[in-house]
């Protein structure tokens, strides 16, 4: 029988933690403060985080110590399984070689609980007594809730009240684990009294949740606020995810021709392929792709992905030819097609071209992500399923080149807490121009029908 | 069919959104920052409807450049901002600045 998969012992967990900026060949420029114009100062940072933290933040030590009581906790489910996707090459029939870390094994399903149970493990050691956070679908949410609860802390989860009324089950993970989650726009804050003294029926917004989260900790001395995504300590954390890739990978004597990972918040792609971006600053060959979501107009008259015009990212999106078809969409909105919330590392990474972005439609990664349970059995978070479709194109790619390709990805997360949105791709609810323009156009001429905010 | 029920019908429309994680409609992306269109409304609808033409429609081309006429703020500066928003908010009702607990 043919291997399947790669396992770690717990003893050969990695013991510390990679900060890619160490290795950068230019420095990350320091975020500066709405306010002042003047870069973000740890004190800046100190209402809300704790020290030991903000430490990290700024850090550029190379490797940074995991603490034994976080490499306890990570011991429940890690060091996590690489997989090779036989089934997928074999559906796909190309001769790239697909390797995957499965990261669906955690407790709470994904990648996340890797930050969460070191910053509640912070927290906890800098004497703060309660963690606050906001959650959209609860992914965030369900995992600090239990890394709280790991550490003896109280956690409390301001959840966007569509998501809190659309999510029940990943509410009820929260309240299992003991947080208190809380609908936003809440009564708990001003933010929140606020908002619903103009709308009481506000559904809420990211926005709203984590004004809530930052003034419920801001006026707690004993709170304080936690975040999933983007900021540098979060990637830090991550970077175990790699780190095990790459033992285990060793283990086989591959390396990868190309990593591979989704990049919202920009923390399960890190997590993986910063270790692989060291290797590529150190020389190694290595094409590293953050998949992304957005929207692709042209996608019915032929392949082609969207691309950031510029390493600096201040063009719109263009249109790039992956797949050697010679269509040219019409140009399209400057603005809003900007990218939107990228880690500031991931953004560094990008303007250096030591990694690129794709960008793929939620048609085409459900549809991956089908393919894959269908050959696969596990059921992807609709997040993974982005990476997953720019391993199909990549795999698809080696088949059309005859090359035997090594890929990587990070498998982040199950779907099991998503099948709603699996029921609105499968029944066809996804689907594109379902209104004729014209139609909207004329209806449009009339707008004084239509409400005005 | 008139406005009215085509307004509807683009409202009923269903997207996953990639800042909450699930399936939002879009009559709430249109509305989702305090009645004004969400930042990402562009990129997430503009495969499906003509989303430009209609928020400029909705909202008025003021509140339209207003929402998409410059660059994105970045996670960290929204942070930040949220940061000063709610020490002044928590100043105001009266608590004091914050020690680390010992």
């Amino acid at each position: 029988m043919e291997q399947i998969k790669v396992f770690l012992d717990e003893s050969e967990m990695p013991r510390q933690w990679y900060n890619i900026q160490a290795d950068l060949p230019t420095p990350l420029r320091p975020p500066l403060h709405p306010a002042t114009g003047q870069p973000i100062k740890p004190e800046d940072l100190a209402p809300v985080f704790p020290m030991n933290l903000i430490e990290q933040e700024v850090s550029t030590e190379r490797w940074i110590p995991i603490p034994e009581p976080v490499l306890e906790k990570y011991a429940l489910w890690r060091p996590t399984p690489l997989y090779r996707a036989r089934g997928l090459e074999k559906a796909l029939g190309t001769p790239a070689k697909i390797y995957y870390k499965n990261e669906g094994v955690s407790p709470p399903g994904s990648h996340k609980p890797n930050t969460a149970v070191a910053q509640a493990y912070y927290n906890k050691v800098f004497g703060i007594k309660r963690l606050s956070t906001e959650t959209g679908a609860g992914q965030w949410g369900s995992a600090l809730s239990m890394a709280c609860q790991m550490f003896g802390l109280q956690c409390r989860v301001f959840m966007v009240k569509v998501s809190y009324n659309q999510k029940p089950y990943r509410r009820s993970m929260m309240e299992t684990w003991g947080a208190e989650c809380i609908p936003s726009p809440s009564d708990r804050t001003q933010a929140g009294r606020k908002i619903l003294a103009q709308n009481p029926d506000s559904p809420g917004s990211l926005g709203i949740a984590i004004s809530e989260a930052i003034e419920d900790a801001v006026g707690d001395p004993e709170a304080r606020y936690s975040l999933g995504s983007v900021l540098n300590h979060v990637l830090l954390h991550q970077t175990i995810i790699g780190l095990e890739a790459q033992k285990q990978l060793e283990k086989l004597g591959v390396y990868p021709d190309v990593v591979m990972g989704c990049a919202g918040g920009g923390s399960n792609f890190a997590g993986l392929c910063l270790p692989f971006v060291r290797d590529k600053i150190h020389g190694k060959n290595v094409t590293i792709v953050a998949a992304e979501p957005t929207s692709c107009p042209t996608l019915t008259k032929g392949p082609f992905r969207y691309d950031f015009g510029d390493t600096a990212m201040t063009t719109p999106l263009l249109a790039m030819h992956t797949l050697g078809h010679d269509f040219v969409p019409a140009p399209i909105h400057a603005g809003g097609l900007r990218y939107h919330g990228m880690a500031p590392i991931v953004s560094h990474l990008l303007e250096e071209k030591l990694i690129e972005a794709r960008a793929f439609d939620q048609l085409e990664t459900f549809t991956a992500g089908v393919q894959w349970a269908r050959a696969e059995g596990f059921i992807p978070a609709p997040e993974t399923n982005h990476a997953i479709a720019a391993v199909v194109q990549e795999a698809l790619r080696a088949k059309e080149e005859g090359k035997e390709k090594v890929i990587l990805f990070n498998w982040s997360g199950h779907g099991y807490v998503d099948m709603a949105a699996y029921d609105a791709f499968l029944s066809g609810k996804l689907t594109r121009y379902e209104l004729p323009e014209e139609e909207i156009r004329r209806a449009l001429a009339s707008t004084e029908a239509f409400p005005k905010p | 069919m008139n406005a009215q029920d085509i307004l509807a019908r683009m409202d009923a429309l269903e997207t996953r959104c990639p800042k909450l994680g699930h399936q939002v409609t879009f009559e709430y992306c249109r509305q989702e920052s305090l009645k004004r269109p969400c930042s990402r409304a562009l990129v997430c609808w503009n495969h499906r409807l003509p989303v430009e033409m209609i928020l400029k429609k909705l909202v008025g081309e003021e509140t339209y450049e207003a929402v998409f006429g410059g660059p994105p703020k970045s996670r960290v500066e929204s942070l930040m901002e949220a940061i000063e928003s709610a020490k002044q908010r928590c100043n105001a009702g009266g608590s004091g600045p914050r020690e680390a607990p010992s």
